[in-house]
């Protein structure tokens, strides 16, 4: 470890469920990787290990982020190097232990060691905000908050943001999964500005909701490698501004494909 | 790592030199290395010899004089105490017990021995272990770890981790009704399915060790 690097750790988090934290781990991590920079994923939800299988790596697992912990094994022994891309590890959780396997000092420790190994660690925090979300938050330098335009989403990533501050975790960043143009527009779903104007942060990136992340999370290959699924677009948007790239806030009325599909209904009249 | 080397050990009868490693030209350099800082030590003890329970006679013999003639201390004519030799057989016993591959102590029940019947479905998170035999009526789910020293039969889906031979018996099997493993182990062996679709031929199947590797093959070829 000649050139001991000091990597960036990044926890993802909602405090609901089922908003697409594992989904946005997943495609920020392949993401970075795409972009030429070295990733570890870390699986921070013990018992209720979702991150290998969306990665599509779940059958290389021998041992896993409790083996690591308690040194059963060494570190380098519980990163399973990615299928597609060389500088992308992931560090699964367990999944016959519960959260409190690992305690937020070890998890401390843990996130610190693979600082020195990567330029960016990405914890995929679990629902919640119980003993799991506390560790998942112990190494963080930064967070990201995933909602979706739903009022029960937004009250609980205001709920966590309150506790990241009290934690010391400023300025976190803010992605709005699932977004529907058309039930924006009709007036029946929250608008991005509604969203802001209660978090109060900053805008880190908009997805769409898109059929392509059902298809990619059953496939176990990230939307982001998808060159043509909006939400891939949106994701690679994402990782760009993570590395400070100034990033235009995608236009979900006018993409290629609406275009695309207008003139073909134009043309057939279907 | 270098203490591991050479240790001098004490016993009422005097102090012996103990080598564990096997390397000669390692064990020179740590002697005399150790040697030089406390030679004035040694030379008031009562040397009795040299264990060395990874060097033949000849390379012992070799050290020896080298204690003798480089450094001018004498080793006593009544040699090492019978019971180090003893110590010696247990230090080998614990070895193999740390040793989960070693021949002697491994489950051997394979054929006919001690067996577990699990009633039911494993779902993820569920780990069964057994010191014998295990007998799945049911399915094995994604997430779920069956980890047995004997065989592992699953009477259903087999879709997560199976591990058969935890204690190193590499005639150890899994079979399944319909095998289609997240992971599959036997022994310290280690598979996994392919990344690209494979076809599943419906048959009963099963898996064993050939050659180093893991192998599927359906048992009942004909049907």
């Amino acid at each position: 470890m000649e050139n001991e690097k000091i990597g960036t750790a990044v926890v993802i988090t909602s405090g609901k469920g089922g908003v697409g934290k594992t989904t946005t781990t997943a495609n920020i991590g392949t993401g970075l990787a795409i972009l030429g920079k070295s990733v570890v994923v870390v699986d921070s939800d013990i018992g209720l290990r979702n991150l290998d299988v969306v990665m599509g790596l779940e059958n290389r697992i021998v041992y896993d982020i409790v083996d690591v912990v308690e040194k059963n094994c060494r570190l380098k022994q519980g990163l399973i190097r990615d299928k597609r891309y060389d500088k992308l590890y992931l560090l699964p959780a367990a999944q016959t232990k519960d959260k409190s396997a690992v305690k937020p000092e070890q998890m401390l420790e843990l996130v610190n060691n693979l600082k020195k190994e990567f330029d960016y660690v990405i914890i995929d925090s679990p629902a919640g905000i119980e003993q799991g979300f506390q560790n998942s938050i112990a190494g963080a330098d930064m967070a990201i908050i995933v909602t979706t335009p739903e009022i029960s989403a937004v009250r609980d990533a205001d709920r966590v943001i309150g506790l990241l501050e009290a934690k010391g975790l400023q300025d976190p960043r803010l992605v709005i999964n699932r977004i529907r143009p058309e039930m924006v527009k009709r007036g029946d779903m929250m608008n991005i500005d509604d969203i802001i104007d209660i978090l109060a942060i900053d805008l880190l990136g908009i997805v769409p909701d898109d059929e392509a992340i059902v298809i990619s999370t059953n496939k176990g290959e990230p939307v982001v490698i998808e060159e043509k699924a909006m939400s891939g677009k949106a994701f690679r948007n994402i990782t760009r501004r993570i590395i400070g790239e100034e990033v235009e806030l995608l236009d979900l009325d006018s993409n290629d494909e609406g275009k695309f599909t207008k003139i073909l209904k134009l043309l057939f009249g279907k | 790592m270098k203490d591991d080397v050479i240790t001098f050990k004490g016993v009422k009868e005097g102090i012996f030199i103990d080598i564990k490693s096997g390397n000669l030209h390692l064990v020179k350099e740590e002697l005399d290395e150790k040697l030089k800082d406390s030679i004035v030590f040694f030379q008031g003890a009562k040397l009795l010899g040299v264990r060395g329970r990874n060097l033949s006679h000849m390379e012992i013999n070799e050290i020896k004089s080298i204690i003798k003639d480089k450094y001018n201390l004498s080793i006593s004519e009544e040699g090492l105490p019978e019971y180090l030799n003893e110590e010696d057989i247990l230090d080998d016993l614990k070895e193999s017990f740390n040793n989960p591959l070693a021949d002697n102590d491994i489950f051997q029940g394979i054929e006919e021995g001690m067996t577990k019947f699990i009633n039911g479905t494993l779902r993820s998170g569920q780990v069964v272990e057994y010191s014998g035999n295990i007998v799945i009526v049911g399915d094995v789910n994604p997430g779920a770890l069956i980890k047995a020293k004997g065989n592992i039969v699953v009477l259903g889906t087999l879709r997560g981790v199976a591990h058969a031979g935890i204690d190193g018996n590499l005639e150890a099997i899994v079979a399944a009704y319909n095998l289609q493993p997240t992971q599959l182990r036997i022994a310290d062996k280690i598979a996994r399915p392919p990344d690209e679709n494979i076809i599943s031929y419906k048959l009963p199947e099963v898996a064993k060790v050939h050659g180093g590797e893991v192998m599927i093959e359906p048992y009942l070829p004909k049907k």
